[in-house]
């Protein structure tokens, strides 16, 4: 499902993506960690070209794109790469003005070109998945940061995306919270979607991934199964990294 | 006050209205209507940075912004007929007043769209919307928001410069005031009365601000 190769990114002098290699099969949940401004959240980005990487190649689904020199790829593989991935943001990202289920229906009649009745429908059916059935028609501002997340999640999958992106879904979250999109996450996984996370919660890479990466410093320190990441992990540098979170959650 | 200015006050009165209708009012609408557009269009060239056009977009903000809209006026009516170009009266008002709008609202409208945070074009682009798709359904309904009160000034500005067009022989409220006050010698009066329709129709237009800020704050997070 995806497949990419010697991705590169700086910003400025700064390199921050120093030659990534990855690659998901269709229906796994990739995990991906390391400390703040290692990469991970640019790397994520450059799934689904909010950032264009500098060089490499990216291949998600049917879509296939090569880059060389930071040149922004053709509008046209652009839209179809975006339209088969989902992304859901730390800061939630909703449109203020437009109510959840609206949130949820905007792709689907601007992108997707459907009949606003087919639209709410599925809307309708995606916010009762989340768990928020009778909170249609309320404004994102009248929810809690979980249940906007939440909404964010729905309005994300309201395309069917081959692959869904999380950029710390829990961070911006009170602590009490945080289960409720988790949960939903836990759900998305089981039912078979592809997906890639970028979290800090251990317990959900240890529950849910396939394949855990530990990132730092702009190239993957390991990757693996969770089992052998997080408990076993093969560098010092890795270890200490895992240490400092645990000591954190105790 | 003697009977006679009393019937001065209440026979001047409609032919004021009536100009104000026919000339201030129509006036301002088109040219904020036209002028508000013409911003949109200038305040996107200049954030996206579109090469030549921005350039361009930014000498003309910095023309009309730096000289007078009295001079302004006067190039396009008596200035332009010299080389050809030739207007009448009321369209010319219209040119001159939509170029003034459209410079001095091209920053208000820029300002608005740069305070909505980058989130929420990144919101649209990751559901595979288009630049112009996330412009027209997520970033301008809430930089609208942001901008009316900004633009409800500038829009109560313009009903009160549209007296200008007096000059360039537009028979607007102004103007109906001002031959009133020449033939009964009641300069004193007459000002006072047109000063009073003017404090009225932009009283107005402060109500329906109101209104609107109103309207759209539904959503607001305050």
């Amino acid at each position: 499902m995806i497949e990419i190769r010697n991705l590169h990114k700086s910003f400025g002098s700064l390199q921050v993506l120093k030659g990534i290699d990855l690659s998901l099969e269709k229906g796994k949940v990739l995990v991906i960690i390391g400390p703040s401004g290692s990469g991970k959240t640019t790397l994520l980005r450059c799934l689904n070209l909010l950032e264009t990487p500098d060089a490499g190649s990216l291949k998600l689904g049917s879509t296939e794109i090569g880059f060389d020199g930071g040149r922004k790829p053709g509008k046209q593989q652009t839209l179809k790469l975006r339209q088969s991935t989902g992304m859901v943001f730390q800061s939630y990202n909703l449109f203020p003005h437009k109510t959840a289920i609206e949130n949820v229906m905007e792709a689907q009649i601007v992108v997707q070109k459907k009949g606003k009745e087919e639209a709410r429908k599925r809307s309708a059916a995606l916010l009762a998945k989340v768990g928020l059935s009778g909170k249609e028609d309320v404004y994102p501002h009248q929810l809690s940061g979980g249940q906007q997340q939440r909404v964010g999640i729905a309005r994300a999958l309201a395309t069917d995306p081959d692959v869904m992106l999380f950029d710390e879904p829990t961070s911006a979250l009170d602590p009490e919270l945080v289960g409720e999109v988790l949960k939903v996450m836990k759900q998305l996984a089981a039912e078979g979607m592809t997906m890639v996370v970028v979290t800090h919660e251990m317990k959900f890479a240890a529950e849910a991934a396939d394949t855990v990466v530990l990132m730092d410093d702009g190239v993957i320190l390991e990757q693996g199964p969770p089992e052998q990441v997080l408990k076993h992990p093969s560098s010092e540098r890795a270890a200490q990294f895992l240490n400092l979170l645990t000591e954190k959650e105790l | 006050m003697d009977d006679r200015k009393i019937q001065i006050l209440i026979d001047s009165l409609w032919p004021m209205i009536k100009a104000g209708l026919q000339y201030t009012i129509t006036l301002t609408l088109i040219s904020f209507v036209l002028g508000l557009a013409l911003a949109i269009v200038v305040a996107l060239v200049r954030l996206w940075k579109i090469p030549v056009l921005s350039q361009i977009a930014g000498i003309y903000v910095w023309i009309i912004r730096c000289t007078p809209l009295l001079v302004q006026l006067f190039i396009i009516f008596y200035g332009l007929p010299t080389i050809g170009i030739k207007f009448d009266p009321f369209p010319a008002a219209i040119i001159g007043f939509t170029l003034n709008m459209g410079a001095y609202n091209s920053e208000i409208v820029r300002a608005a769209i740069q305070s909505i945070s980058n989130g929420q074009w990144e919101a649209g682009y990751s559901l595979g919307m288009t630049r112009g798709q996330t412009l027209l359904r997520i970033i301008l309904p809430q930089a609208a928001r942001v901008s009316v009160p900004p633009l409800s000034n500038s829009f109560i500005s313009l009903v009160k410069d549209t007296s200008l067009a007096y000059t360039i022989t537009v028979i607007e409220m102004f103007q109906v005031s001002k031959q009133i006050a020449s033939t009964t010698y009641e300069p004193l009066l007459l000002y006072c009365e047109v000063a009073v329709l003017y404090l009225v129709l932009c009283s107005v237009l402060t109500v329906a601000q109101n209104v609107m800020e109103k309207r759209l704050a539904r959503f607001s997070t305050r």
